[in-house]
């Protein structure tokens, strides 16, 4: 594991070395930046904060303000940009020994309630945890240093304690992931059955009730002591309407990955709370029924509403497909029943280099206009929605198999 | 039951065909009922509903002796044929009402509110009764439908509907017998399938009828939830059957369980069979389904599942007949099973080759391109009257003879004596020193420009009159620089310019102007380029002069073509040849044709010309580096042998200054993308992308073809692969478990040893990339032909090592993979880069056309070798090098070798990448080369004669 570390560490360090305008222009990327994660907002954030001014002034800094003294801690990042990478290259490691965690104790293929007939097929972590670090898009995004690495990471080892049996540092972890991006907390109720069929046998709480009351509990206990501190450090509670309400009311409409920015720049204001209300509703109208449909394996209900979120939420970018596609090859095992594979994997490569493409016609050459880029977006979420589709799919008629071993190998249509 | 992915035209029609007896003639009553309760005089749902109010609780007896009155209906005295029970009119008076309105409780389910309400009963209960009728046969059905399937449930509804909720809400239509049935399957589906699961719970599926009658409950106004739940009540009672009486024969335990207590409401069977043999009904009635089911039957057994068996018969009469009826859905379906669509894409993807090429050839033609046209009013070109001329000349002639005595000096001084000359016209000068390193040369200079501010504006818009002292050739811009003085004299006593005037005369036209326009954008880097003293606003346009012509002209020759390929708006273009034809009355030329008939030779010659250099991409001019800034730039060469001298070119440039200068915004009307093939022709880009994408499409197909080949089973050989197994039996464990035989239909992919090959492919590039552009310049052509040399045992070498390197040689299946992968990277890079250098994309296409179908031809060494031949001749170096013969035997006439031409060309390349930003190495060296170099590899991968010297 530690040369896999090692040298997934050294490419990043030769990156930032021998390309030393990459970070930049990464970080000034749409696909890497979102207004809610963008590194050059922190900087902005943090000469405020170092100012004595609330860092929320001037509507530029939307992210949680606990990462402001982690980064004035820092050296300054334009002087000094060396301990900077370090953080994210840091950060990108532990989100992989998460994963190597969560793969090695193989909870895709065997959870409590369902046992794969597959589950020998499939990768061990040290792969898994390769996947991800040699993943372009998780480089990318390394190198751009958005923040939501850090909730990349505490996702991760949320899952990775709730499966080794430690309910609440998973608890604590969800929180700090839900404190610094809000939608984490939709994770929530598949985490929590996760950690009640991994619990420890030793002190097990055999009802179910219990165990989601002491776990709501905890989360409340952790983000209210988060909150608290936040409100320490500014001053106000201003925090709360420049993060979560941005996230919430989409007053920022830089372009970005997702589908939601054109679509609330068309819009006429009348219709926009609630529009914004549909659009919430259905991002979070998944969590119910995938946790109900797929209470077996409560890994694959967070690995697909994982993909759902890198589609659906208001600022996606390439951190969140990074996530998506980082626990992905947990399920290895189902890769065979799955359909799409190809089709999906050259459409997401397709817009991944047109969507630049257009944006460069768009913002730069000014031949094209944003239904350039749009049209772009749309395709690249296509192909993460049939990734997502294809993967439910195979987990499904996994699952259905073992219910129905005569069925195995014969054509099923899905309806 | 038909479904609707397998709907099928020629299958419904033959299942409307096959319809029985009982059902035909239901379904004929409905919609003959339907028809007459359209008509207003008798009121038909009057007469036959079923109105609780209108029937006492228990049977006709019972109301006959207890003499209960009726509320009577006025109509509907005479009308007592009802089909179940017989009859006489004559009975007595009293009974009579009673009797009379007993029908009601039959004929209710075959009237219906309206034909739409017919209708949709109907299409749900076909299905229903049609199973129902082919099991339990003809004389069956009409006993149980008119007896008590009808009549248990409609009292039942009465007697909830009167006595329980008090009500009397009417009923009609046959839902309530789709419900029924529907009862009857659920019962049945529970018996094989007993539970739905829905995570965790277990939801019994005898429910999904009662569901069905809540969301119709729901969905349909007015319909009758008491009712249907009545029906599917009873179709549950009579499935169940008793405990006692399961037999455990399997062929028929069906109709058994499925009769249940339907048995003891059935007629006796005996009966039946007796009336049945008696009247013939079989021999007489078409359609008719006998009772004996299981012997007369066409199955023989029974339907249990109609998916199935129904469907057998169905592909049978497919096959039988294929003339008649279109094929629809289905037949797409099966289609896509057969292995002759495999053979397809190979031709499809010529046809695409073809077609984009025939797509460009047609371009020129009228019909496909059209005349250029201003699509900026604020433009009005020509429509000023210039002033430039008269003693303006002999202002000309006296800076022609202070730019001559600067001919020798250096940079500098050159600049002090031009600083001095914009000085003394009152302009703002400024000077900017750059040193740019590139394939071993220095080019370093001091560019001088000045700024003329605009008495009628803010210093936010400015327009730059540009001319190198040095044009691209190298030439001497004598009259260039002399006329721009001279214009920078004239245009400062003008009092109407709106926006700054910028003139900048840089050393060279290559390197000079690029630092100029770099540093005015601020994206310049500061240790090699200086930043500039003074700037002015945003940039509206240019105009480069490139005058070492002498004596006098006949035209004027426009440069427009941009670094990396992009153009300027075309407007631009547009404006100054009408000004130079309308007004001045000079020839205007493109793409180095003076003499242009404007027939389609000359047009395809000018489309191909432009295409060349969009596609190479490099400065043409001094406008050139304007244009990636998205300033809209041009270069004016004077041309020929006419009577037009340095004052027309001066009312030229006047002319389009002036224009310029009435801009209110940023030039976007426009094209930005087109093809021009005559002065006043172009093609839009709607019209020619297609070529370039067909092209991209290609390699896209094959690339599909190929994933789809190596995922079928029998391709990638389970022979193969087993005989691979039994070689390498000791040291295989993995080869073994890929072998085990698979649950899916597609055979599982080897991914990684061809995706790894096509990235370490891709990333290679970065060595001939890094190699060419970091040599010095002497030894760039001696690198290049070592490269080429090396580059034909390129393919065969990596082959070597891969081989070497994994446990066995390169299978089909990966050979395939490797193309795949390398065929969709490489359409996915054409098609991305067809949006920003349609030529590039069009020519890198087009060369690489034969690496869509390479095979590893392993029983033809002879189709192999000369297929790797020609593969060689398209490689990249290939291709360079052939540009370099053509290139030299075109223009170096003049004792230049090839060796030199070859040098000119890289350093060219090398210096493009160094200055001016040009990713055209990039596309070469990471997208092209790569690509080829897998083909190539897919080309001389054997992969069973490999095996057979493994085994051996």
């Amino acid at each position: 594991m530690a040369g896999l570390y090692g040298a997934a560490a050294a490419l990043r360090l030769a990156l930032f070395t021998f390309f030393p305008a990459l970070p930049d222009l990464l970080t000034s990327r749409v696909e890497v930046s979102t207004p809610v994660t963008s590194f050059k907002r922190l900087q902005e954030g943090l000469f405020l904060y170092n100012h004595n001014v609330s860092p929320y002034d001037g509507g530029v800094y939307h992210q949680a303000p606990l990462l402001l003294p982690l980064f004035s801690l820092l050296p300054d990042a334009s002087a000094y940009p060396f301990f900077t990478y370090l953080l994210y290259i840091l950060v990108d490691i532990a989100t992989a020994d998460a994963l190597y965690k969560i793969a090695e104790s193989g909870e895709a293929a065997a959870s409590k309630l369902f046992t794969s007939a597959r589950k020998d097929r499939r990768w061990g972590g040290y792969v898994v945890a390769a996947i991800f670090l040699f993943n372009p898009f998780t480089i990318a995004t390394c190198l751009g240093r958005p923040t939501n690495v850090f909730t990349t990471c505490a996702i991760l080892h949320a899952v990775a304690k709730a499966i080794s049996g430690n309910p609440l540092t998973s608890m604590l972890a969800l929180s700090f992931a839900s404190y610094l991006s809000m939608y984490p907390v939709l994770l929530l109720p598949p985490l929590i059955l996760l950690a009640y069929d991994r619990q420890n046998p030793a002190n097990r709480i055999t009802s179910l009730a219990q165990f989601t009351g002491i776990t709501l509990l905890t989360i409340a206990a952790s983000l209210s002591t988060l909150f608290t501190a936040s409100w320490l450090l500014t001053g106000s509670w201003e925090f709360f309407a420049s993060t979560y309400g941005i996230q919430l009311t989409l007053n920022d409409l830089t372009p970005n990955v997702g589908l939601w920015w054109y679509f609330f720049i068309e819009m006429f204001d009348s219709f926009r709370s609630f529009f914004l209300g549909v659009f919430w509703l259905h991002l979070s109208s998944y969590v119910g029924g995938l946790s109900i449909r797929i209470r077996s394996q409560p890994l694959a209900a967070i690995t697909i509403l994982l993909g759902i979120f890198s589609i659906f939420k208001p600022y996606p970018s390439i951190a969140d497909i990074s996530l998506s596609l980082a626990v992905v090859p947990l399920y290895r095992h189902v890769f065979p029943l799955m359909r799409y594979t190809f089709f999906a994997a050259s459409t997401i490569l397709y817009s991944a280099f047109l969507g630049p493409a257009f944006y460069y016609l768009w913002i730069y050459a000014g031949s094209g206009n944003a239904n350039f880029f749009y049209a772009i977006t749309l395709v690249w979420s296509l192909g993460q929605s049939l990734l997502v589709s294809d993967l439910t799919f195979a987990v499904l008629r996994d699952e259905w198999e073992v219910e129905r071993p005569e069925m195995v190998g014969k054509e099923i249509r899905q309806i | 039951m038909p479904n609707v992915q397998s709907f099928n035209a020629q299958r419904a029609r033959s299942y409307l065909l096959r319809l029985p007896l009982f059902t035909r003639v239901m379904i004929a009553v409905m919609i003959a009922f339907g028809l007459v309760g359209l008509q207003g005089a008798w009121n038909i749902q009057e007469w036959g509903a079923l109105i609780p109010r209108e029937l006492s609780l228990t049977t006709s007896m019972c109301s006959l002796l207890a003499g209960h009155p009726f509320s009577l209906h006025t109509h509907a005295h005479t009308h007592s044929y009802c089909m179940g029970i017989c009859l006489c009119s004559d009975l007595a008076d009293q009974i009579r009402p009673a009797l009379r309105l007993v029908y009601r409780v039959n004929t209710f389910p075959l009237i219906h509110k309206s034909l739409l309400h017919a209708i949709f009963n109907i299409l749900a209960l076909t299905p229903l009764l049609e199973r129902f009728e082919t099991e339990f046969g003809t004389l069956t059905s009409l006993a149980l439908f008119f007896g008590p399937l009808t009549t248990i449930p409609a009292l039942v509804y009465v007697f909830f509907d009167r006595f329980v909720l008090g009500a009397n809400h009417a009923v009609l239509g046959a839902s309530l017998w789709v419900f029924l049935l529907l009862g009857m399957e659920g019962v049945r589906t529970y018996k094989t399938n007993p539970y739905l699961v829905i995570g965790t719970y277990h939801v019994p599926t005898w429910t999904t009828p009662l569901f069905m009658a809540v969301v119709v409950q729901a969905l349909v106004p007015g319909t009758s939830f008491v009712g249907h739940l009545c029906g599917v009540g009873t179709g549950y009672l009579c499935m169940q059957h008793p405990s006692f009486h399961v037999p455990e024969q399997t062929l028929i335990r069906n109709l058994t369980v499925g009769l249940g207590y339907l048995k003891f409401l059935a007629p006796p069977e005996w009966i039946l069979r007796e009336i049945e043999s008696r009247l013939n009904l079989l021999g007489r009635l078409p359609h008719y389904v006998s009772i004996d089911q299981k012997t007369y039957g066409r199955f023989g057994v029974l339907p249990t599942s109609a998916s199935s068996s129904s469907s057998t018969p169905m592909t049978d009469e497919l096959s039988h007949d294929k003339s008649a009826m279109p094929r629809l859905l289905a037949t797409v379906l099966t289609l896509r099973r057969d292995p002759r669509l495999l053979k397809l894409p190979p031709y499809l993807s010529l046809l695409c080759i073809v077609v984009g090429v025939a797509w460009l050839l047609l371009l020129p033609l009228d019909d496909y391109s059209r005349r250029t046209y201003i699509s900026e009013n604020a433009l009005l070109p020509g429509q000023v009257h210039t002033y430039f001329g008269g003693s303006d000349q002999n202002v000309f002639r006296a800076y022609r003879h202070e730019v001559d005595a600067l001919k020798d000096k250096t940079n500098l001084e050159i600049n002090r004596e031009l600083e001095n000359i914009f000085k003394g016209l009152g302009f703002k000068v400024g000077r900017q020193n750059y040193t740019y390193y590139s394939a071993g040369n220095t080019y370093a200079g001091e560019n001088a420009y000045a700024i003329l501010q605009a008495p009628r504006g803010d210093a936010t818009e400015a327009i730059v009159l540009v001319s190198a002292w040095k044009n691209v050739k190298g030439e001497f811009n004598r009259n260039g620089v002399a006329l721009t003085l001279t214009l920078a004299r004239y245009f400062k006593r003008w009092s109407l310019w709106s926006k700054d005037i910028i003139l900048v005369v840089p050393p060279d036209s290559r390197a000079a102007i690029q630092a100029w326009v770099d540093a005015y954008h601020d994206a310049h880097d500061p240790s090699t380029v200086a930043a500039l003293p003074i700037k002015s606003g945003l940039l509206q346009g240019a105009v480069a002069i490139d005058y070492p012509h002498e004596g006098r002209f006949e035209g004027v020759h426009i440069v427009y073509d941009g670094v990396n390929g992009q153009l300027p708006n075309l407007d631009l273009i547009n404006s100054v040849n009408n000004i130079a034809n309308g007004q001045i009355g000079m020839h205007s030329f493109i793409q180095e044709r003076l003499g242009h008939s404007d027939k389609y030779n000359d047009r395809l010659k000018t489309m191909l010309r432009g295409m060349m250099k969009q596609g190479l991409g490099h400065a043409v001019g001094p406008h050139s580096s304007f244009i990636p800034y998205h300033v809209d730039a041009i270069t004016l060469q004077p041309v020929g042998n006419g009577w037009h001298d340095e004052m027309g070119l001066g009312r030229l440039i006047e002319g389009t200054f002036r224009s310029l200068n009435n801009l209110l915004e940023h030039l976007h009307q426009s094209f930005f993308f087109y093809l021009l093939i005559h002065k006043d022709r172009f093609v839009s880009i709607g019209t020619y992308l297609p070529s370039a994408m067909l092209i991209a499409v290609n390699f896209t197909i094959m690339a599909i073809l190929m994933w789809v080949k190596s995922g079928a089973g029998g391709i990638s050989g389970s022979t193969e692969l087993s005989t691979i197994e039994n070689t390498n039996v000791m040291d295989g464990k993995k080869e073994a478990a890929t072998v085990k035989p698979l649950v899916s239909a597609a055979a599982e992919r080897e991914l990684y040893l061809p995706l790894g090959i096509v990235i370490a492919c891709h990333f290679l590039g970065a060595l001939p990339l890094f190699i060419f552009n970091h040599a010095p310049s002497h030894l760039l052509a001696p690198f290049f032909l070592v490269f080429s040399i090396l580059n034909i045992f390129f393919p065969s070498l990596i082959l070597k090592m891969v081989n070497s390197a994994s446990a066995r040689p390169l299978t089909l299946q990966q050979i395939y993979l490797l193309k795949s992968f390398s065929l969709l990277l490489l359409g996915m890079f054409l098609s991305s880069l067809a949006t920003l250098n349609f030529s590039l994309a069009f020519l890198v296409g087009l060369i690489s056309t034969p690496l869509s179908f390479t095979s590893p031809w392993p029983e033809n060494p002879a189709v192999r070798f000369s297929y790797t031949g020609l593969l060689q001749m398209v490689s990249p170096t290939a291709a360079l090098l052939a540009g370099a013969v053509a290139y030299s035997s075109s223009y170096g006439s003049n004792g230049t070798g090839l060796l030199d031409t070859l040098a000119h060309i890289l350093s060219e390349a090398a210096f493009g990448w160094d200055v001016w930003g040009l990713y055209i190495p990039l596309i070469v060296w990471c997208v092209w080369w790569p690509a080829w170099l897998v083909g190539s590899i897919v080309v001389l991968g054997q992969p069973k004669a490999t095996a057979k010297v493994k085994s051996a």
